[in-house]
């Protein structure tokens, strides 16, 4: 019984499981549909102002980069430390080819989206290749996201460098208006949230369990772990390209710090430390919670880097599952439906981090 | 000298070796012989601070040291020799020895005495490690853990990946330093050489202590006689 | 071109000494510190604050290098504690995340109270002549500095006992283990070590060019970026991947562009990843 509850992909609120992946869509429609309609009413309460809704919809757009990770990431174990220059991919990309090269915005978004895919699979297809283990993917991401940054300063006749570019494209349409971006960018969450459900519903979500919990039994299994790989990175990074794209033109405008690695990738990766690695909603949790504390801590400008740098310690020694896991499994424990099973390690990515939890416990 | 009581230890809550007993006073050289996979290695990793015990108890010279991390019981004058050596590959044989005396100074006599032991080691001084035979290494190995002029030489399967020779040579020069009172103990799944060696011995089976009794003793019980020394 | 050569082996002998304290930590302890770059600007900013309150240089210098081994001391009290309870993979991970919050909070607070401080050492005198280069003398002071750190550190490690055992872990840990060597006290060593070097590089680095509060990414970006083309763990292979890829920054930055620099440097990294993963002079394994 607890093991369905819990299944082999670590606490998942809602979701997906062995027994529940023969239950029909609705299952997997309704919780999305009640985040849409929570999240709906949100310009209602503060769609005057201009300030709060672009903090609103920079919170949608982290909710998507945090899907896309989450997918690279929780799904297939994969350290991608280059959310951001993925994202970025597809926004200077697409501000480039709308504005300097004149292609139709929604073009403009589909090629960009596409170079951002391309890139993702690349990467995940050298780190198969050579082998990398987790510490050497983040290391070459890593590499990755700061050479794009590079990239950005130096190619300044095209990224206007440090300053950044307006993006002219789209002014003057709906997506430079207070309101219709939010819902826009709502809707990209949705339709990931869908994507990432139905891909862990999917024969791919299954062999994407396999080589999380086991890659030896996975590969001896005739799962071809490199292909997976490979797969959950180009779904992830062009979830990832398609978000910054879009994003890039409801704001305007751009600059490296738009899809920087401290700006993007670190938020990304507290977000969903915190919302839960490998859930589904875990990403919205995460987005929408940090969204609020930043925008409520706005006025310690500089100090709120200290706040997130405690809040990385804390999380990752305390709750590597992230906080909707651990408060769900402690509700289990509490009514008596599980055992010690939280201490098992489930995917890889969260199971390095819960070797991390459980053995620094167990020395207490 | 060594006291070991309901001894039982193994990997991850699964028990390799259960309750097991033994001594071994000043003096004497002990084996404890076992085929593959009875749990000598467990026994000797766990015993020496290199694995954790489930239960029971190691008596060092009436120190209870039951527990303690390998570097301390390094310390107490019980030195190991695993069976993978563990040498310094990137390091020359002289800075091997010289360790071998961590924490004290290397004392210049104790080198020349090993030295002469195993005069093969002398030849390579400043040879690195990695680069040399397995017998050689295996006599490094002892002679690392000489160094520190130890009460009792710990030693797993010494003749390990040895040619007969070697393996031989590597117990003649055991059998000079008993000569000069260290004390041994030796696991070792080629009995016959451990047999031509210890005093008194243990035969471990499948984690249990299943026999034991001096040299003449276990050569002369019928049931080792058919299991380990091949006769019918 | 001689002028570049010349700047480029300053800013290697640099870019060694720092990988050499990273890289001692990763081939001993296991533990990947991104607080790094963070332990190298507190360090500077330590010296800066004490020369503001009069302190002559060479004392405050001093309390800089001692700020930067009680830096390390303090790392392996209390931050990595949890992390030395795991082994291999799961323990690298968790240092990496550990110390990539430490670096937030260091650099969050740093920045947020002293947004323009900056450490600068002048070097009185005029230029000296080297092979035709006039070389300032900060940059050769800094550089002496550096060689003689390395000729100390070499000694150390060749020399003496407790270098020796230091080594040892880094060779075989069990081995070491097994002729009494305390691994944590070997690891806490080189904790502290590898902070005075943070410090070291921070203050000669200022010789040369100002050193402040923001500088604490790169730099851990540098050190990094070395210690994986040297091969982790192996100091004479950061000093020589230092010093060459001190000459390659310094050209290419002249001949084409810093920012293409940087990405040169960033790509010998990659590229050693992918092709070498052991590095310049690592071990396969």
């Amino acid at each position: 019984m607890s093991k369905r509850l819990t299944g082999a992909t670590g606490t998942s609120l809602i979701g997906g499981t062995e027994a529940r992946s023969s239950r029909s869509l609705p299952v997997l429609l309704i919780p999305i549909g009640v985040v849409g309609a929570a999240l709906a009413p949100v310009p209602l309460w503060i769609g005057d102002s201009r300030v709060l809704m672009g903090v609103a919809v920079l919170g949608l757009a982290f909710a998507c980069y945090a899907i896309g990770f989450n997918v690279i990431f929780g799904s297939t174990g994969q350290l991608f430390l280059c959310v951001g220059a993925l994202a970025g991919i597809g926004g200077y990309g697409a501000a480039i080819l709308a504005d300097t090269v004149g292609l139709p915005i929604t073009a403009s978004i589909l090629v960009a989206t596409l170079a951002a895919t391309f890139t993702g699979g690349l990467l995940s297809f050298i780190a198969v290749r050579r082998s990398l283990g987790v510490i050497f993917t983040g290391i070459v991401t890593l590499i990755f996201t700061l050479s794009f940054d590079a990239l950005l300063l130096g190619l300044s006749d095209l990224t206007g460098g440090d300053t950044g570019r307006l993006i002219d494209s789209g002014a003057g349409t709906f997506l430079r208006d207070q309101i219709p971006p939010y819902y826009l960018m709502l809707a990209l969450v949705l339709v990931f949230l869908l994507i990432h459900g139905l891909l862990r519903r999917s024969h791919i979500g299954w062999a994407f369990r396999a080589l999380r919990d086991d890659e030896v039994a996975a590969e001896l299994a005739g799962i071809d772990v490199a292909r997976y790989r490979v797969y959950g990175a180009l779904i992830g990074a062009a979830m990832l390209g398609l978000a910054g794209s879009t994003y890039a033109f409801t704001e305007g405008r751009l600059s490296p710090t738009t899809y920087g690695f401290g700006q993007v990738d670190v938020v990304v990766l507290v977000m969903l430390a915190f919302g839960g690695i490998g859930t589904l909603f875990g990403p919205i949790v995460g987005a929408v919670t940090f969204t609020i504390v930043d925008e409520i801590l706005i006025e310690f400008g500089q100090l709120r880097q200290v706040a997130y740098g405690i809040l990385i310690i804390v999380l990752f020694l305390r709750m590597p599952r992230g906080v909707i896991p651990t408060v769900a499994s402690l509700w289990r424990r509490v009514r008596g439906l599980e055992g010690s099973e939280d201490s098992e390690t489930t995917d890889s990515a969260t199971g390095n981090l819960e070797v991390v939890s459980a053995e620094s416990h167990s020395a207490e | 000298m060594l006291e070991v009581t309901g001894f039982s230890a193994g990997y991850q809550g699964n028990d390799v070796v259960h309750e097991v007993a033994f001594r071994v006073d000043p003096g004497e050289a002990v084996m404890i012989i076992g085929s593959n996979g009875a749990g000598k290695t467990t026994l000797f990793r766990a015993m020496c601070g290199l694995l954790s015990s489930s239960s029971g108890k190691v008596l060092f010279g009436g120190d209870d040291i039951t527990g303690l991390p390998a570097e301390r019981i390094a310390r107490l004058g019980m030195r190991f020799v695993s069976a993978e050596r563990h040498l310094f590959p990137r390091m020359t044989v002289q800075e091997n020895l010289l360790l071998g005396a961590y924490p004290g100074r290397p004392d210049p006599e104790t080198m020349s005495v090993v030295l002469e032991l195993f005069p093969r080691l002398a030849e390579r001084l400043r040879q690195h490690v990695g680069t040399m035979s397995g017998g050689e290494q295996q006599m490094l190995a002892v002679g690392r853990a000489l160094m520190s002029k130890p009460q009792l030489l710990v030693l797993d399967e010494p003749s390990t990946g040895l040619a007969p020779l070697l393996a031989q040579a590597t117990y003649e020069a055991l059998g000079v330093l008993r000569q000069r009172g260290l004390t041994v103990l030796v696991a070792e799944q080629q009995v016959p050489l451990a047999m031509a060696f210890s005093d008194r011995g243990y035969v471990l089976e499948n984690g249990f202590i299943r026999l034991q009794g001096t040299t003449e003793e276990l050569a002369a019980n019928p049931g080792i006689r058919s299991a380990y020394l091949g006769v019918t | 071109m001689i002028a570049n050569i010349l700047d480029g082996i300053v800013l290697g002998l640099q870019f060694g000494l720092l990988a050499t304290g990273l890289t001692l930590v990763y081939g001993l302890g296991g533990v990947l510190n991104l607080a790094y770059g963070q332990m190298a600007v507190t360090s500077a900013m330590m010296v800066a604050f004490a020369m503001d309150a009069g302190i002559p240089a060479l004392p405050a210098v001093g309390i800089g290098l001692l700020a930067g081994g009680l830096l390390g001391l303090f790392l392996d009290q209390t931050i990595l504690r949890p992390v030395y309870r795991l082994h291999d993979e799961p323990r690298v991970l968790l240092s990496l995340l550990l110390t990539l919050g430490v670096s937030f909070i260091v650099d969050g607070f740093l920045i947020w109270r002293y947004p323009l401080k900056a450490l600068t050492l002048h070097i009185g005198g005029g230029a000296v002549e080297i092979l035709g280069v006039p070389m300032r003398r900060g940059s050769l002071v800094a550089s002496a500095i550096t060689l003689i750190t390395f000729v100390a550190l070499f000694l150390f490690f060749q020399r003496t006992t407790l270098g020796r055992a230091v080594r040892s872990v880094i060779e075989d840990e069990e081995g070491a283990r097994l002729v009494g060597i305390y691994p944590d006290r070997m690891l806490r060593l080189i904790l502290v070590l590898s902070g005075v070097l943070a410090a070291l590089v921070a203050i000669t680095r200022s010789m040369v060019t100002p050193v402040n509060t923001t500088s604490g990414l790169s730099i851990t970006v540098f050190a990094l970026i070395v210690t994986v083309v040297g091969g982790l763990g192996n100091v004479a292979g950061a000093l020589l991947a230092g010093i060459i890829l001190g000459i390659v920054s310094v050209v290419a930055a002249d001949l084409i562009g810093s920012y293409i620099s940087l990405i040169i440097l960033l790509g010998a990294a990659a590229v050693t990843i992918l092709i070498r993963p052991a590095g310049l002079l690592g071990v396969k394994e």
